[in-house]
């Protein structure tokens, strides 16, 4: 039965995973209706309206507040987390994680601290070499063919972009 | 310049005894008077040694993640990402850790690692891309091997340079464990704050170059504010890097206008969410 429970949540995650992510404005923010700067208004945010972040594209976020429609705001203007609550950063696949894992959703607030594998700075210092971890990464390297398949399969085309100048002593793509 | 540095010298002995300390405050006198661009560069070969020898390090902090088709996956979409680059031509390796912190790191000569904690809480292969073209950019740079150039003895880094200087030539045990001690310090010390924004502004670039929205880093940096900055797992990240809302504003300020055109490129949260996903369901 706890099995079953498991795999039905696992079901009832959402697919889509920034789906639902809770969010809030930080300032006084205009609801566009494309992810541009001169996309139509179609609503001006209070600061601190309580958002739900459908998906991302480039700067801008598609969000949905509590009521009316859905729209766009540069992704600067809004910080992820619910309105005074402590963000406990379960994004992305996490939920999916903590359920297998620990055999509960990361969505009923309780914090699993056992059995979590830590990396403190102490753990980076006291560090004990582990030279055959690194051999294993001959066994998962990738070819250049290999990677450029994979790119292709994605859709993914290279292209020509110079460093941004700021960037010290950054030479431009050989 | 020469006499002002003998006479800080020559206060320097007069102030203190003992070699030890002689040894190293010349240190700090040769570091303040050159750049690390000053030290004498070491081969690739050196590079490879000394980031094999780092990358034990970290690994030993956290080991690999036993998932062969999850390993597979994050060296396509890092030795993709790394053609894009100047050294398209490095031996580049890349692993997912086994650890629930939140982070990632690279070592010289082609390292390249991102902890399960901070893959889970990505939301598609732009993000994944932002963070491995960041870390790549350190290698570029070679950020960590000439800070642990510059933070070895003088002895280490002769020593080093000897050698890598001949063909057969192999770190002694004492020189290679003084190398595993810089090493480790810097790692849990962290770079300067300069060549952490310098990897954001060039990872960024990296993305685009390779297809993706390059504003995956920015939303990963985003991701990272919203945390909890008590988190245990969060606590390396922190006390490493600039913090996320201060990486997250350079950035802005310097892609717009500049990266929007690119803006509109692909995401692939498809295969990020089948792959990693699966794994998450694996719950190990």
């Amino acid at each position: 039965m706890k099995r079953f429970s498991i795999l039905l949540a696992l079901l009832l995650l959402p697919l889509l995973v920034y789906g639902g992510e809770a969010a809030q404005t930080l300032i006084k923010t205009d609801l566009k209706q494309e992810p541009f700067a001169d996309a139509k208004i179609i609503a001006t945010l209070d600061a601190s309206t309580a958002v739900e972040v459908i998906k991302r594209q480039g700067g801008w976020m598609q969000v949905k507040p509590a009521t009316g429609a859905e729209g766009w705001v540069k992704m600067t203007t809004i910080k992820i987390g619910g309105p005074g609550a402590a963000a406990k950063g379960d994004t992305g696949m996490t939920s999916l994680w903590n359920v297998a894992s620990q055999g509960r959703s990361g969505n009923t607030g309780v914090t699993v601290a056992t059995g979590v594998r830590g990396l403190s700075p102490e753990d980076m210092k006291n560090a004990k070499p582990a030279p055959d971890e690194v051999k294993k990464l001959d066994n998962y390297a990738a070819s250049k063919s290999q990677a450029e398949s994979s790119a292709s399969k994605a859709k993914l085309a290279s292209q020509k972009v110079d460093y941004l100048a700021e960037a010290k002593s950054a030479g431009g793509k050989k | 310049m020469m006499t002002r540095f003998i006479t800080a010298l020559t206060i320097l002995l007069l102030g203190m005894g003992t070699v030890q300390a002689f040894n190293l405050d010349i240190n700090k006198l040769i570091d303040a008077g050159k750049s690390a661009s000053d030290l004498k560069p070491v081969d690739e070969k050196g590079e490879a040694e000394i980031g094999n020898t780092a990358a034990a390090g970290i690994l030993g902090a956290a080991p690999l993640v036993k998932d062969e088709k999850l390993q597979a996956y994050i060296n396509q979409v890092g030795l993709w990402l790394a053609l894009q680059t100047e050294r398209p031509d490095l031996p580049w390796r890349f692993g997912v850790m086994d650890s629930d912190s939140v982070n990632a790191f690279a070592a010289p000569g082609g390292y390249v690692f991102i902890t399960r904690g901070l893959l889970l809480r990505m939301h598609s292969e732009a993000e994944l891309a932002g963070v491995l073209a960041h870390e790549i950019s350190h290698v570029l740079k070679r950020h960590h091997l000439n800070a642990i150039q510059k933070n070895a003895q003088v002895g280490l880094v002769t020593n080093l340079m000897s050698a890598f200087s001949n063909d057969n030539g192999t770190l002694t045990g004492e020189a290679k464990k003084k190398l595993i001690s810089v090493s480790s310090e810097l790692y849990a010390r962290g770079l300067d704050k300069d060549d952490e924004f310098e990897a954001d502004k060039m990872g960024v670039v990296i993305a685009a170059r390779a297809g993706y929205d390059p504003y995956g880093l920015p939303a990963v940096l985003q991701t990272l504010e919203a945390m909890n900055a008590q988190d245990s797992s969060l606590a390396l990240m922190f006390k490493t890097h600039p913090t996320p809302q201060k990486r997250l504003e350079l950035l802005d300020g310097l892609m717009t206008g500049t990266m929007d055109r690119y803006a509109s490129q692909l995401l692939v949260a498809d295969r990020f969410e089948k792959v990693v996903g699966t794994y998450a369901r694996s719950g190990h």
